[in-house]
């Protein structure tokens, strides 16, 4: 298993779009794939449960990405937010 | 107008116009709370039962959703179809609703109620303004899968007339008061892209979508008027609106009529001939009302999935035979175009599904369902000798001419032996929507009887695009010189081996398209019902040679925003 810490960058945070690239993505991999930020823990190939986690801006979050793929696909993810979900700021 | 509605004053109220034109008619107030699903214990071997009928309700909504996404082009639409099958499919979903059946022994109806229920008091606490529109998404699915798991559906007696005022009613629903001959359509809920708009759309229904509290302010029976250009609703109308509304209405059917009775003609006296594309029965007063002169593009796909499956050998024949029934003209059915995910056998995930097993790809592998297909189709041609085409999806390579052939030769003799009329003359085309077929267009037309171009998946095929993809969707370039170039090789093949052709895309119910199409010599064209006066309006105005020069011009400009302002210069200045 392995952890990284990563804020979200993009300025209208992980609303409708970027949370459906983001499972999308997740759900493309083998591998166990869930969110911590302030307390809570979702499963990140879940839509309700990036939802629910409303992350705006600035959010800090700790992801948890468990199995046989989890290299490749901590870094696929890390990249989807590193690069604001690919969107120019609107 | 009876005393008591003419005391009462004229109401407005305020919504988004989606639907076509004015309706006028008595309310059907449809108004179901959303359903309070009491937690009843079930015993354990009714466990397996009931998370099945989960998985199946599911099963039937996605299908019914991703039917739906395939006929969209527009790309926010598609984006809030695909954002409910994401819900749909949340794995965190099925865990809740498999736990509550199987630990706590409730029944699937409460299991789904309470885990849409958690998820929404959960995101109603997360306390985000961006997701209120998926609270409407929740509980809307939610309400629709209990609806199915319960055999629900809303036995309200519509009749011709009637104007239905709902919070929000399934596309099944829509088509089934459609038949009934309903006026009009108020939602409380959905917006310009929900289902009910859009099907209401394209059955030419007058529709306002998003009118707060509809089904609290309006009572049953009141009389109401739509109008969906202005997305005003009008309760009570006094005499003087009524009037005008009328007429209004009237002036509008006039002007359809007008242009129904006219010959197709170019300016200059050029025939030409506009059909109609269409996937319901329901469809077909639309086709008559607009003037189309057949069915240039039956879709079956809908006999396959959603609600309302026809798979069955006699079930297409009575499909088949109401569409015949219900028109004059020529009738082309498209074999069923669907992918691998949307059988039931080989469910294996494709990485590239568009590039995939999908079209004659697949009917060939699954004969049972392209034989039962040919055969109900042919059973029904004996009856109507002449008017039915057989239209072969996704062909790319000329093996599967050669295997097509040879399946409706099997299905002819099955069928004749039987005893059955068969009409020996039926004609057989391809779809040119894969650009090997386009660029070897006249050796394909040599095999067959006609040709149809179908413009959308030509466009993806020949642009790399992947249409849901909305990161590139700007690349989707419906009028990029290079698609329009195989247009015209396939014309010119199709006219050099004397083998029909049409077009049955998207292109040929918008004006652009249109000129082009005609100016390059393909006067076939398919599109919804109603493009079809304002296209007909366009290429009555100019002569053919006005749109051939355009169409020279379009295939030597280099980009589709050149090809676009070309046609502005050329049709709108005047």
């Amino acid at each position: 298993m392995i952890k990284k810490k990563v804020t979200i960058k993009n300025s209208a945070g992980l609303h409708a779009r970027p949370s459906a690239q983001l499972v999308k993505l997740a759900s493309k991999y083998k591998s166990d794939f869930f969110i911590h930020s302030y307390g809570y823990r979702v499963n990140g190939k879940s839509i309700l449960g990036v939802m629910t986690l409303a992350a705006e801006h600035g959010a800090e979050l700790e992801l948890e990405v468990d199995g046989s793929d989890e290299e490749e696909a901590l870094t696929a993810i890390e990249k989807l937010i590193e690069d604001k979900f690919g969107m120019d700021e609107e | 107008m009876n005393a008591d509605i003419a005391d009462t004053k004229e109401k407005h109220f305020n919504g988004r116009g989606v639907g076509v034109g004015v309706g006028i008619g008595k309310s059907v107030v449809i108004d179901i709370e959303s359903a309070e699903v009491e937690p009843n214990s079930i015993s354990e071997k009714d466990v397996e039962t009931h998370k099945k009928k989960f998985s199946k309700a599911n099963k039937g909504l996605t299908e019914e959703l991703e039917l739906l996404a395939k006929e969209l082009t527009d790309k926010s639409t598609r984006e809030i179809i695909e954002a409910q099958l994401q819900i749909i499919q949340d794995p965190e979903i099925e865990k809740s609703v498999s736990a509550i059946i199987e630990e706590k022994l409730l029944t699937v109806e409460y299991a789904i109620y309470s885990t849409y229920c958690k998820f929404i008091e959960r995101l109603k606490e997360s306390g985000s303004e961006l997701f209120k529109q998926r609270i409407v998404d929740l509980e809307d699915i939610r309400d629709r899968l209990i609806a199915i798991v319960c055999n629900h559906t809303h036995k309200h007696p519509v009749k011709k007339g009637d104007v239905v005022v709902a919070k929000d009613i399934s596309p099944t629903e829509l088509v089934a008061f459609y038949e009934k001959g309903m006026a009009g359509l108020v939602m409380e809920k959905g917006g310009p892209t929900s289902h009910a708009a859009i099907i209401a759309k394209s059955l030419g229904l007058p529709c306002v979508v998003s009118v707060k509290k509809a089904t609290k302010n309006i009572d049953a029976g009141e009389q109401l008027i739509l109008d969906s250009e202005s997305g005003m609703l009008i309760c009570h109308p006094d005499k003087e609106t009524l009037k005008s509304y009328r007429k209004k209405q009237k002036d509008r059917l006039k002007l359809s009529a007008r242009k129904c009775r006219e010959v197709f003609e170019t300016k200059d006296g050029h025939p030409y001939q506009l059909l109609a594309n269409i996937e319901f029965e329901a469809e077909l007063p639309k086709v008559a009302e607009h003037g189309a002169r057949g069915i240039g593009l039956l879709r079956t796909e809908s006999l396959l999935f959603g609600s309302r499956i026809r798979k069955g050998q006699e079930d297409q024949e009575v499909f088949y035979s109401h569409i015949l029934e219900g028109t004059e003209g020529p009738v082309t059915i498209r074999l069923f175009d669907v992918g691998g995910d949307k059988t039931t056998t080989r469910a294996s995930k494709e990485d590239n599904p568009f590039l995939g097993w999908r079209g004659i790809r697949l009917l060939l592998d699954e004969k049972q369902l392209l034989q039962n297909q040919l055969k109900a189709i042919l059973k029904v041609s004996g009856k109507y000798p002449g008017r039915i085409k057989v239209l072969v999806p996704m062909v790319s390579v000329m093996d599967e001419v050669d295997s097509i052939k040879k399946e409706l030769e099997e299905a002819r003799e099955a069928v004749t032996s039987e005893g059955y009329a068969v009409d020996e003359g039926i004609q057989l085309g391809l779809m040119v929507e894969v650009p090997s077929v386009a660029i070897s267009a006249r050796k394909f037309a040599r095999e067959v009887d006609f040709l149809s171009i179908g413009t959308n998946d030509l466009t993806q095929y020949t642009m790399a695009v992947d249409r849901g993809n909305e990161r590139i969707s700007a690349l989707f370039q419906h009028y990029h010189p290079s698609v329009l170039q195989l247009i015209k090789t396939t014309q010119e093949g199709a006219t050099e081996e004397g083998a029909d052709l049409s077009v049955c895309g998207e292109l040929a119910g918008d004006p652009v398209g249109v000129a082009f199409l005609i100016g390059a010599g393909i006067s076939d064209l398919s599109m919804l019902p109603h493009s079809i006066p304002e296209i007909a309006d366009l290429l009555s105005s100019f002569t053919k040679k006005e749109f051939e020069a355009f169409a020279e011009s379009a295939l030597n400009s280099s980009s589709d925003k050149q090809v676009k302002e070309l046609f502005e210069k050329s049709f709108c200045q005047k």
